[in-house]
Parts: C-alpha cells; structure tokens; sequence
C-alpha cells in the first residue's frame, strides 16, 4: 500500500529521467504507453485498498532535502528572472525566498505525518493516470510532427504528472509549497519549450504569476504558524473551526484562484496557447489547473458558510460567467478552449466552497468530466492543428467534411461540456438544487444566476463554434476520411469511450464512488444515491430512461450525419433571394461584448480585492 | 393523386415576386392581405420563401436583372407548383413591352399556369386568380417541373449545380 | 398510475393539442385585427398539405436536424410532464435549441445563419429566466416535483408575481412573438432557422413549434398550484395576452431583448426570489 504510494509518486520522476537521458524513440514510446496500465493500476489499488485515508510517515532527511529543494528552486527563479530581465520574477523570487527564511525559523517539529492520502488523493491519482498519461502518449506522435525535442517534452509531461501526484499527497502545508512551485515551474518549462520570443515572453508571466500563488501560501503558512502553529492539512481540519485564522484561509484560497486562473489572473492560461497543443491539454485537464479546486476541497469544511466562503461563491461565480462571456469574442479555437476552462474552473471552486456534501460530490463531478472532455477537446486541436493545419474557428469552415471523425470527437467533447446527460450538467443541476435549498443569503441567489447564465453563455460557445465547423453548401456524400496516426485515434477513442461509459452509467458511478470521497471529505453523508440506474439526489430524481434518450438524441445529433443520406430526396441550393452566392459566410464574434472586456476583468480585480481585504482579513 | 391531395386547396402558400413592375400590382396584393378581403380566411399565407411556397406570384415585365433570380426562385420551390403571373406587364411587357431592358413577359423564363388581366388588376381578380390557380395545382403531380430553355449549361450558368 | 397514464396521453396528444392552440392563435389574431381569419383545423391543413410535397433539401445534415429537433421537443415535454423534476426539463428544451441552431448552422444561407445566431440570444434570454422560475416553485412549494406542485394548496401565483409577470413578458421570446420575434422576423430574414426546410421536413420544424406552445403554456398553468381553474384561466388570460403583445408591438432589435431580459426581467425575479425566502 505504501509501496503503491511511493511508486505512483517517485515512479514517474525516474521514468521521466530515462527517457530525458536514452533520447531513443523506441525507449520513449514504450514507457510512456506503459506508464498508462501501471499508473492506473497503482491508482486502482490504493482506491480500493480500503484503509484510506492513512498518513504516511517519512524519513527525516526527506524535510531537509525538500527545504534544500524549495532554496534550489527559487533559486532557479531568481536566476531566470535575473537571465530574462524581468524584475516581477526577481522580486517575487526573493520576496518568496525572505518569506520562506522566515517559515523556517518559526517552524517548529510536528509529529503528523507529511503524506495523506486519503480518496480524494486516490481520486486525483486516478485522474492523472487515465486523463494524463493519454496526452503524454499523444505527444509521442505529436512531436513527430516538424517539432524538435520530441524525448524531453515527452519527459516533462511524464514528470510533471509525477509532480501533481506529489502535490496532491502531501500534508505539510511547506511541502506543498515546494510542489505548487515545481508546478509553475514544470509549466514554465513546458510554456516555453519552443523558445521563440513569445513562448519565453508567456513563460515568463506564467512564472510571475504563478509566483504571486506562492507568496500567498508563505503568508498564510506564516499565518498559521504565528496564531496556531499548526501547518499540516489534518492538524487544521480537526481543529475547531473557529480557532483557524481566517486571514490564512483566505490566503490559501487567493493562491488557488491563482492557481486556477481565475478572472484577474487568467492571462498565464491564455498565454500556455502558445506552447506544443499536448502542454494545454495536460495544464487543463489532469495537472496544474486542478490543483486550485483540489485545494480548496481540501479546506472546505473550515471555510464553508464563513464570509469568506460567501465572498469566493461572489467572485468565482463571476469568473464563471464572465469568462464565458468573454470567450464569446475569441476567435482562436485554442483560445476559446481555455477561456471555457477558466469559466468552469470558476464553477469547480464556487461548488467546492459552497462545501455541502452534495456541493462537494458536484464539484469532484466537474472536475473528473472536466478533465476528461477537456483533455480530448486539446488532443483534438492537437490533430486539428498537426494534420489539418486549423488553428482559427474560422478556418474551421467545411470541416465536416474535411474531417468528420476529428469533428464528431469534438462535437462530443463540447456536449460533454454542457448537455444534459453528461457529467458537467450534473454537477451544475444539483449545484443549483443544493442551492435553492438556502436562498436567504443574496450570494446563494447569485449563485444560482450565475450558474444558469454561465451555462447558457457556454452553450452558445459551444453552438457557435460547432456551428461553423458544419457549414456546407452541398451534400456530404463526398468525405473524405483523412487516415489519422494510430496513437491519435487510440487517445481519442480512449477518451470517447471512457465518457461514455461514466455517461451511462453515471448515476451508479457517482453513488458508489464520487460519493464517499465527498462523505470522506465533508464528514456528512449526501443524500445522493442511485435507484438501479437512475440518479436521486435529495427528491428529485434523473431517470435513466431520461440519461438513455438524452444520450440517444445527442448521439443521433452529433453522429447521425455522417451515416444518414436521404436518397431520391432533391437538393436545392440554399435560399440567398435568388441572387448569385456568396463565398462564404461569417460568424458573429460578439464586438459588442469586446467592448466590455477591459469593465468585466476591472470588476473581477475588484471582487479579488474584497477577497483579499475582508476574506483575508486585511482590515 | 394521395390521400392528402384534398387538402392541398385548403392551403396553398404563396411567393410574390416583384420583377421590376410599377408596384401598382404589389399594392392590390396587400390590399388582398388586409381585412377587408382577408385571403388567409382561404388559408393563404404570404410566405416570402420558395422552399415552403405553393404558388409564384409574379408581376412586372422580368428585366434583365431579374431573370436569373426568376428562374432560381423557381427552382427553388419543391413540387407540385403553380405560376400565376399578374398584371399587363406579366403577359408581354404591357406599358414596357420592347423596352432595351425587359424580357416581355413571364412565359419566356418560366411556364405560367394562370394570366391574371388587368393594369392593375382589382382584388377580386386577384383572388379568382388564386381561386383558378388552385384548382390546376389540385390536378398537378409531384413531377418535377423544369424551367422554358431548360439545360444543363442554363443551370451552370445559374450556378445552380456547382458547389464549393 | 392515473396521473402517468393522462401524462402519457397528453405528451403523446401534445402536438395536436399544440395545432389547435396554434389554430385558435392564428384566428384571434385575425379578429384583434378585425380580420375573418382561417379555419380552426387550418394547422393540420398546412400539414397534411406539406406531407404531400416533393422533399427538398439542402444536404441531408440539415434535413436531419430538422427532425432531431421535433424529436427533442416532444422528448422533452415527456421529460417535463413524466419525469419529476422541472430543472431537468428546462435544461433538456437546450436539447431541441442545439439541433435546430446546428441545422441553420449547417446551410451557407446567411438568413439562417444569421436566424441560428439570434435564437442563441433567446436562448440566453429566456434561459436564465426559467431556471430562476423553476427555483422560484422550489421557494414556494418545496420540491422540484412536478407532482407536488400540481397538489400545492396555496397559489403559487401570489407568492411569485413578479416572477409571473417577468416570465408572461419572456413567454414572446420563447415562442417567438413580437416584440422579441427577432429569430424568426419573417419580414426580415424570412423565417430564420426554419428557412431551408421544405416539404416533410419543414414539417418537423412547424410540428415542433406547436409542441413549444405545450411546453410554455404548461408552465403558465402551474401557477396555479392545485387550484386548476385558476391554472387554466391564467392560461387563457396569458394566450390573449400575448397575442395582443404580438399584434400591438413592432420588432425589437435582439440587443434590446438580450437587454430586457437581462437588466430587467432577471433582477425584479431575483428580488422577489429573495424576499420570498426572506419572508419563509
Ligand atoms: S401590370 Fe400595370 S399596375 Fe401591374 S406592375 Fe405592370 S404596370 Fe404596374
């Protein structure tokens, strides 16, 4: 069991290492493809190993070697920022490294165990293997195409996995530190693994933002250490509540909106664009990202119901819609992506700091559908990209018949996003069911607007870009089916057929495993289970022959075209008054609501102020 | 002949088309859509599409420009179909006729089913015309109907076939 | 099993039902315009008239869509009326939007692209709106069943008027009447989404239409809680009501709806949804 443990952590670093030092196509291949089943094997074991959660002790020279670590690594920073010329990440680097000086005087020797595992860590571990490790697979291929340094990307991606299965692990709150920091700079690396000037400019803020997070962790950790003492995830949740400073929480939970991208500091996200396709699937799917709701689940039960809990719903609700909003106007389909992955990253922690039983079984909902729709969608620009050389939503005219299996993944991907069987709407309806049960609070009514706007707002995202990509003027009885590499195709249907899978079989799937990780995590049973298979949560119920002919329908809409040709039907040209044709036809890209850009980003940098001042108690 | 060709005439939908008339015909149509006729009590509905029309209702001599949309028009519109071409300026040109721009008349683009007289024609006209028209689309079939001077290079020339 | 079975029967009747109301609308809005107006039976005229053209199309995509969406329609009045949750029924109506956009989408006809474009603004207009709705019937009776609703003693009406109201105002937007018929604007861009269909399948678009009348005007009537001559009057009173809106008022400009909705319909419902579960 611990062994398991220790394996799904140190395993992939030295994988990583043998493929960063053999450079052999062969070697780099292999293990990637391998690391799949034994992951998700190690995963698989420690889920259902049935003692969790546990605490693992660890040897002494392990503090020593991570506080030596956290040095080399800002460090490193302080380094490049000097090598860059850029003075945010200088500052912040020696700012962290004062904060960090200061930690280590203050700190005194705890007996708590420095690794927790406990299903939550399972679930992430779980996530990482069958989510991540099929991006790493793909850049395999990916990087075949006129990329250079195909083994070190691949390595990075099979570290940095590595990395996020430490993070989500540890118990130490310096621990944790030291990992968030080697997420920023795994996604530094990654960001600017082609090393033109853009990529080092976007590296670049990622890393200063990212460093903004980690300031904030010192200063609640020094928080903690100054009112308490106690700086170990268990220690903090078994006290009461009411002891915990709230100023650190909410210093913790600034480093995750950080972390998570949320509205004032989604720019590092949108600038990951410019690095290899596979570094934005991993950063928004399994890694990085998802360590932002993850921590704040972890937090939850001290939090939930405080000011500070009311404040984040406020601001990461906002993020939700905005964002939304805002992807409206973009134009790149990578960009578009990632605004939708800052809008539901904002609904992932607004669930999670709701913090009831059933707002936290929504919010592990989100972030497992999440991981797997967004994955596939970022594989799928990845192909789209390599093979059809779309980047632009509106080069994406006539793809239906350009690519019509790459188009019908994506049509899945982006159902998967919003639509009503799939797990992302699951977890919105029964946020908005938890919710209407305690409205007498503005926020929680806010709450509710914010959730069914956002998700109309997103659904017309997802319309307009499907939209385009099936114009045609004629028939399709001329497709041409482009032959797409094996790994490709073998890391879409993985991801197709898992989502359809969990989809049917939803509501057992959240009964008897997304449920116990929220009872574990809140110490309250949510009054979710499943009646054969079909969904009940509080009263209402979600039938399954619903789920069947959502699914049904759905699958008929995003699949049917390709099979269905009414013959002896008569085909007209499409009605223009009669006139000559146009060659092509627009899409809206919203100006209107660009003008609004720079008032929606004010506001949100002033609701991340109201955060910081009343939530982290600055007053 | 089906089971549903009975209520074909309880519901006939109409395409005006204005090619390039004086308006005085477009004007008694509407006065046919206004209360004190009221042809929707016929079940008649302006539709403003051919894809969902039953009858084409045409007025003014087709000019030059027209011509081609004339014909897409008509194309356009799904079997069974009927032309119904109004006014003087629909049969020859009327006041037009040999003008350097008009094509003299309806029936050199498309086949006209019923001549509504008249510069312009009164309402009841209109509407015995409608009735009359009615009564051959009752009696056409689903066969598909084809433009006058219809070929393959007319078509390509509308662009009717080619796709991009 | 009584209530199933009329459940069953009413969504399996649904789009009769929803013919005749559109008969009845089309021949008051004859008379407010002091006009004879068609036969009642005319819907089903158009119908049958339909079913015996020649099928056009444009390409088979869109063709299909056409009868996904009718699919999805009616699918989700069953959801509305047999499952018991109305949240669930509200977010299963997207369904039948996502079909027909994706078929307008799918034609280079720039009226249907453009008619796609805006029915995804009245999708965020009203969209919101009934989810605030629906939660609104949670505030008042408890639950999101469908069923307790319908038993409910009290008048949900008194408890949500402005909710009523703001959703009698968003009742245009969802079926595509003047002042917010902008998807549709048959003097503008012809009919919209529903324009490249012909023949049996415009037929499923214009039956689809009618299931829409169903679906709406069922939620009008659970105003009325378990006092069903109230729903019932209510319905009527809101049919006129908007009818008399569609013909009194010209077309908006879709920002306009988008605005209307959103700075003013959404606000005044929160507000009463806040006072409601203040007062409780
Ligand atoms: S027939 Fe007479 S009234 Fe009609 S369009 Fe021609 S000139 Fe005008």
């Amino acid at each position: 069991m611990e062994l398991y443990v220790t394996l799904s952590i140190v395993l992939p670093w030295i994988v990583a290492f043998v493929i960063y030092l053999v450079k052999n196509d062969f070697v780099t291949n292999v293990l990637s493809l391998l690391m799949l089943p034994v992951l998700a094997y190690f995963a698989w074991e420690i889920y259902f190993s049935g003692n969790l959660p546990m605490l693992v002790d660890t040897p002494h020279w392990v503090d020593y070697a991570i506080t030596i670590y956290d040095f080399g690594l800002l460090g490193y920073f302080l380094y490049q920022g000097i090598k860059n010329k850029s003075m945010l990440v200088s500052a912040l680097a020696v700012l962290q490294l004062v904060l960090l000086i200061i930690v280590i005087l203050m700190i005194e020797h705890s007996n708590t165990a420095n690794i927790y595992i406990d299903k939550l860590t399972a679930f992430m571990y779980m996530i990482v293997a069958i989510v991540g490790v099929p991006i790493a697979i793909f850049a395999t291929k990916y990087m075949e195409y006129d990329e250079k340094g195909k083994h070190s990307f691949v390595a990075i991606l099979i570290w940095f996995l590595g990395v996020m299965n430490f993070a989500v692990s540890v118990n130490n709150i310096e621990w944790f530190f030291a990992l968030f920091e080697t997420t920023t700079l795994a996604s530094y690396v990654l960001i600017r693994f082609r090393m033109d000037d853009q990529a080092v400019k976007n590296a670049i803020l990622a890393l200063w933002m990212n460093q903004i997070g980690g300031v904030a962790i010192l200063f609640a950790l020094l928080t903690f250490l100054k009112t308490s003492g106690l700086y170990h995830f268990t220690d903090l949740l078994n006290t009461d509540s009411k002891m915990l400073s709230l100023t650190a929480l909410g210093f913790l939970s600034l480093s995750a909106l950080v972390k998570g991208a949320q509205m004032p500091f989604h720019k590092w996200l949108l600038g990951a664009m410019v690095a290899p396709t596979p570094v934005s699937a991993i950063l928004h799917s399994a890694t990085m990202v998802k360590i932002a709701p993850y921590l704040l689940l972890r937090i939850s039960p001290v939090i939930k119901g405080t000011l500070l809990a009311k404040l984040l719903i406020i601001t990461t609700g906002f993020v939700f819609v905005a964002a939304a909003v805002i992807a409206l106007t973009q134009e790149n389909f990578k960009k578009i992506l990632a605004y939708s992955t800052i809008s539901l990253l904002g609904l992932m922690m607004l669930a999670a700091v709701v913090g009831t039983p059933i707002a936290i079984t929504a919010s592990l909902l989100l972030i497992l559908f999440h991981a797997f729709a967004k994955g596939f969608l970022f594989i799928e620009a990845g192909v789209l990209e390599k093979v059809f050389h779309v980047k632009y939503i509106k080069q994406m005219r006539r793809l239906i018949e350009r690519a019509p299996l790459t188009l019908m993944f994506i049509f899945f991907g982006f159902l998967n996003m919003t639509f009503v069987p799939f797990g992302t709407f699951i977890g919105k309806w029964i946020m908005i069911e938890e919710a209407s049960g305690f409205l007498s609070h503005g926020s929680y009514v806010l709450l509710i607007l914010y959730v069914g706007a956002g998700s109309a707002f997103l659904s017309v995202l997802y319309m307009k870009v499907l939209g385009i990509s099936v114009r045609k003027s004629h028939g399709i009885e001329r497709v041409r089916a482009l032959p797409l590499p094996l790994k490709f195709n073998f890391v879409s249907v993985w991801y197709y057929g898992w989502l359809l899978f969990l989809t049917v079989f939803i509501a057992p799937f959240i009964a008897t495993q997304i449920v116990p990780i929220a009872q574990e995590l809140s110490g309250q049973i949510p009054n979710i289970h499943a009646d054969n298979l079909s969904l009940v949560i509080n009263t209402s119920t979600l039938y399954f022959w619903q789920i069947l002919g959502a699914l049904v329908i759905l699958s008929l809409i995003h699949a049917l075209p390709f099979f269905v040709h009414f013959k002896n039907v008569d085909t007209a040209r499409p009605y223009n008054c009669g006139e000559a044709f146009p060659r092509h036809i627009e899409t809206y890209n919203f100006v209107c609501i660009s003008k609004y850009e720079n008032y929606l980003i004010a506001f949100s940098i002033a609701l991340f102020v109201m955060v910081l001042v009343l939530g982290g108690g600055l007053l | 002949m089906g089971i549903f060709t009975k209520f074909r005439k309880k519901s006939p939908w109409i395409l005006h088309y204005n090619t390039g008339g004086c308006n005085g015909c477009d004007i008694e149509i509407l006065a046919a859509l206004a209360p004190k006729y009221d042809i929707e009590r016929f079940g008649m509905l302006n539709r403003g599409n051919p894809k969902q029309s039953d009858i084409l209702l045409v007025t003014g001599p087709v000019t030059k420009r027209c011509r081609d949309v004339l014909r897409r028009l008509y194309l356009e519109m799904p079997e069974p179909k009927v032309v119904v071409a109004m006014g003087a300026c629909a049969y020859g040109g009327g006041i037009f006729r040999d003008f350097y721009h008009v094509e003299n008349g309806v029936d050199n683009i498309i086949p006209v089913d019923v001549w509504i007289p008249g510069c312009a024609p009164r309402v009841e006209a209109v509407i015995d015309g409608m009735v009359e028209a009615v009564k051959i689309w009752e009696k056409k079939s689903k066969e598909k109907e084809y433009m006058r001077n219809h070929s393959e290079e007319l078509l390509e020339q509308l662009g009717a076939r080619n796709d991009d | 099993m009584k209530f199933e079975t009329l459940m069953l029967l009413l969504t399996l009747f649904a789009p009769i039902i929803g013919g005749f109301v559109y008969g009845v609308e089309r021949i008051v809005k004859a008379r407010m315009q002091s006009r004879v107006g068609p036969p009642l039976m005319q819907p089903f005229y158009d119908f049958f008239k339909l079913m015996d053209k020649r099928p056009l199309m444009v390409h088979s995509l869109h063709a299909v869509m056409g009868i996904m969406y009718f699919i999805a329609c009616w699918f989700s009045l069953l959801v509305l009326f047999l499952g018991n949750d109305l949240l669930v029924a509200v977010f299963f109506h997207v369904i039948a939007v996502l079909a027909l956009t994706i078929g307008a989408f799918s034609v280079r006809s720039p009226y249907s692209v453009i008619g796609a474009m805006r029915e995804l603004m009245h999708m965020i207009s009203y969209e919101p709106l009934m989810v605030l709705m629906v939660v609104g019937f949670y505030q008042v009776v408890g639950s999101f069943n469908l069923k307790d609703i319908l038993n409910y003693d009290g008048i949900p009406l008194l408890q949500l008027p402005v909710v009523f109201m703001a959703f009698v105002l968003a009742i245009p937007m969802m079926l595509h009447k003047s002042p917010f018929d902008v998807a549709e604007a048959h003097q503008e861009i012809i009919g919209g989404p529903e324009i490249e269909y012909s023949g049996p399948f415009y037929e499923a678009v214009y039956t689809g239409k009618w299931i829409e009348y169903v679906y709406v005007f069922f939620f009008v009537f659970l105003f009325g809680g378990s006092h069903y001559w109230l729903g019932a009057l209510l319905v009527l009173f809101v049919f006129l009501f908007v009818n008399a809106l569609d013909n009194a008022t010209a077309r908006l400009d879709f920002r306009k709806m988008v605005k209307f909705s959103w700075f003013v319909l959404i606000p005044v419902s929160a507000f009463n949804i806040i006072f409601l579960a203040l007062w409780r």
